[in-house]
């Protein structure tokens, strides 16, 4: 079975934010600011004049990491939090009871509450969707301009992200929490 | 009353009436109309909440839990306070702590009781929660065990009481006991429920889980005032007073420890300027809450106690009074400041996010559901008070 992640080749993202819209438009997301799966964030230029980072400045796109130990799983008094068989970690939406306790034990406030279901919601890298037709790619990696994002097996060693990160240096969010990001940012 | 192989015993002149009939005091007439008030409150929050769900809230996607949490906390906290006092006389043999036995176990069943009715309103599907508790279990969650061990709890609580209420007190000393180590185990679990994450740093720890029952025991011993206090009119009798001091004394110890437990933790919070950490420790100690809670909770009460080591009952009672709305205090300034520090490191600007503390106030619906809580349980404590003896049968 695969296991899916993501690399991002985060240094091309110029904040057009086409994700986020292709995104919602997708997978049916709620309108307003805080129903989001995925965002693109905005690290500001660090220092003060004359001593500007300029370096500093990126855009950081992001979304649920799908953490192979993942908090959110661990804390879910249901099991409504589960990983799926391709390792994707997938919120089944008839178990939740809505505690909210994986909203404050993910370390990358990735979760929100979808008010049509009034259970917790996230990226699923577009499994029921996208995946589900068939497609190869998810709905943030397909309309990307500059190609940022590589979804893909990361146990198959042929796939393109399997060779991105034999190839490129990477690194993942507060890994120290040892949460095991399968999302990897290339530097 | 017997009820199939059961036996009640109900006190006899136990009717509506008897609910109805109290001394008109002044005390008695303000604590009756504000009850009536606060269930009131409890039906219209309620109503809006089933009108309206979690918009009905302030809760937000970074501030996820709220104050009806808090009041959850609040209320099983003093349900296992009660039960810790209470075993004192039932389980452990302490005897000048029996008298009070039958009342604390009863006042830790109407607690929990009224912690349950107000979660039950913060949780989204709690009967789906009751479902999938048992269907798919989730081992690893400290909230699946705090809520089976709290279930646990209060069926042991209500079948101690029943041996209680019939005098039978090596069945009473059994469930007692087992009542209280579930109850215990459940406490700490609730700790856990914060001290297991990882992602908030000022929580994550051994903290919390310790504190929780320290608390507890704490807060038994504030309510046992104000229950007694009620009981006797503030005109208490030798044996009265001679509990009351010896609770007083234990207090004075509690109060003393939890003063050390809190400095440190705040001292280790900052040393050493972790992020994300000490900057929250630092915020924490220049809100008004916390000193509110220090003051009311912790200061004025020990002060009291060291005066003349707890032998003015009267006066501990207010102090118990001030201690419960500091002990309040404690408990949502732990849910509040769990969350205070915002998670997405990524997520500077957007949205426009706000990029240092995440606000948060209760919303009226919540106001009046906690407060509705309240009225609830002072309630159900008044009408068992009407229903049962509570005090010690004579020549036990
Ligand atoms: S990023 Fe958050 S929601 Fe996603 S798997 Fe990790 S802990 Fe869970
Ligand atoms: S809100 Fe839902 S998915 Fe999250 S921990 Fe609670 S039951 Fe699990």
């Amino acid at each position: 079975m695969a296991r899916y992640g993501m690399a991002l080749d985060y240094k091309n993202c110029i904040n057009c934010k086409a994700c986020e819209v292709a995104c919602k438009e997708e997978n049916g997301v709620l309108m307003g600011a805080d129903k989001h799966r995925i965002w693109v964030g905005v690290n500001e230029i660090s220092g003060e004049y004359p001593l500007l980072d300029i370096v500093s400045h990126s855009f950081q796109p992001s979304q649920c990491q799908h953490c192979d130990e993942a908090p959110c799983q661990m804390v879910c008094p249901t099991n409504a939090t589960y990983y799926d068989e391709f390792h994707v970690v997938r919120v089944d939406s008839d178990k939740c009871i809505l505690c909210s306790y994986c909203m404050n034990a993910c370390p990358y406030d990735a979760r929100y509450v979808d008010d049509r279901t009034m259970t917790v919601d996230k990226c699923t890298f577009c499994s029921d969707t996208r995946l589900a037709r068939g497609e190869t790619t998810t709905a943030c990696q397909n309309t990307c301009p500059t190609k940022v994002r590589t979804f893909g097996d990361l146990d198959d060693p042929e796939s393109e992200i399997s060779e991105l990160l034999r190839t490129r240096e990477h690194f993942s969010l507060k890994a120290n929490l040892g949460t095991k990001p399968k999302l990897f940012y290339l530097t | 009353m017997k009820i199939g192989p059961l036996n009640i015993p109900l006190r006899e002149d136990f009717s509506l009436k008897s609910i109805l009939n109290f001394e008109k005091t002044p005390v008695n007439m303000l604590v009756a109309v504000s009850v009536v008030a606060m269930l009131a409150m409890l039906v219209i929050g309620v109503s809006l909440y089933l009108m309206h769900g979690h918009h009905a809230y302030n809760v937000t996607r970074e501030h996820p839990w709220g104050l009806l949490i808090a009041v959850y906390i609040f209320f099983v906290v003093s349900s296992t306070g009660f039960c810790i006092v209470g075993s004192l006389g039932d389980v452990f043999g302490f005897k000048d702590f029996t008298m009070i036995s039958k009342r604390a176990i009863f006042g830790s069943i109407v607690t929990i009781l009224a912690g349950f009715t107000v979660i039950a309103f913060e949780i989204g599907h709690p009967v789906t929660m009751m479902i999938y508790n048992v269907l798919s279990p989730g081992l690893t969650s400290a909230i699946w065990w705090m809520g089976t061990l709290y279930g646990l709890y209060l069926t042991f609580m209500i079948i101690e009481f029943y041996f209680l209420l019939n005098n039978d007190m090596k069945k009473a000393k059994i469930f007692g006991l087992t009542g209280l180590l579930v109850g215990l185990a459940a406490h700490s679990n609730l700790g856990s429920v914060f001290g297991f994450l990882n992602a908030r740093t000022i929580s994550q720890g051994v903290f919390y889980p310790t504190y929780f029952i320290l608390t507890a025991f704490i807060t038994g011993i504030f309510l046992s005032f104000i229950i007694m206090g009620f009981r006797y009119k503030l005109n208490f009798n030798e044996k009265t007073k001679k509990l009351l001091e010896g609770l007083a004394k234990i207090q004075g110890l509690l109060i003393s420890i939890l003063i050390f437990f809190v400095t440190w933790k705040l001292l280790t919070d900052m040393y050493g300027g972790m992020p994300n950490r000490a900057e929250v420790a630092e915020h924490i100690l220049g809100s008004g809450s916390f000193w509110t809670e220090v003051i009311l909770a912790m200061v004025l009460p020990l002060l009291i106690i060291l005066k003349d080591f707890g032998k003015s009952p009267v006066l501990m009672f207010w102090a118990s009074l001030s201690g419960m709305v500091g002990i309040f205090f404690m408990r949502y300034n732990l849910v509040h400041d769990t969350q205070l520090k915002p998670l997405q490191m990524m997520k500077v600007r957007e949205y426009q996010l706000p990029p240092e503390w995440i606000h948060y106030f209760p919303s009226a619906t919540e106001i009046m559901i906690s407060l509705g809580g309240l009225g609830l349980c002072v309630l159900l404590y008044y009408v068992g008070t009407k229903a049962f003896n509570l005090d010690e049968e004579e020549g036990h």
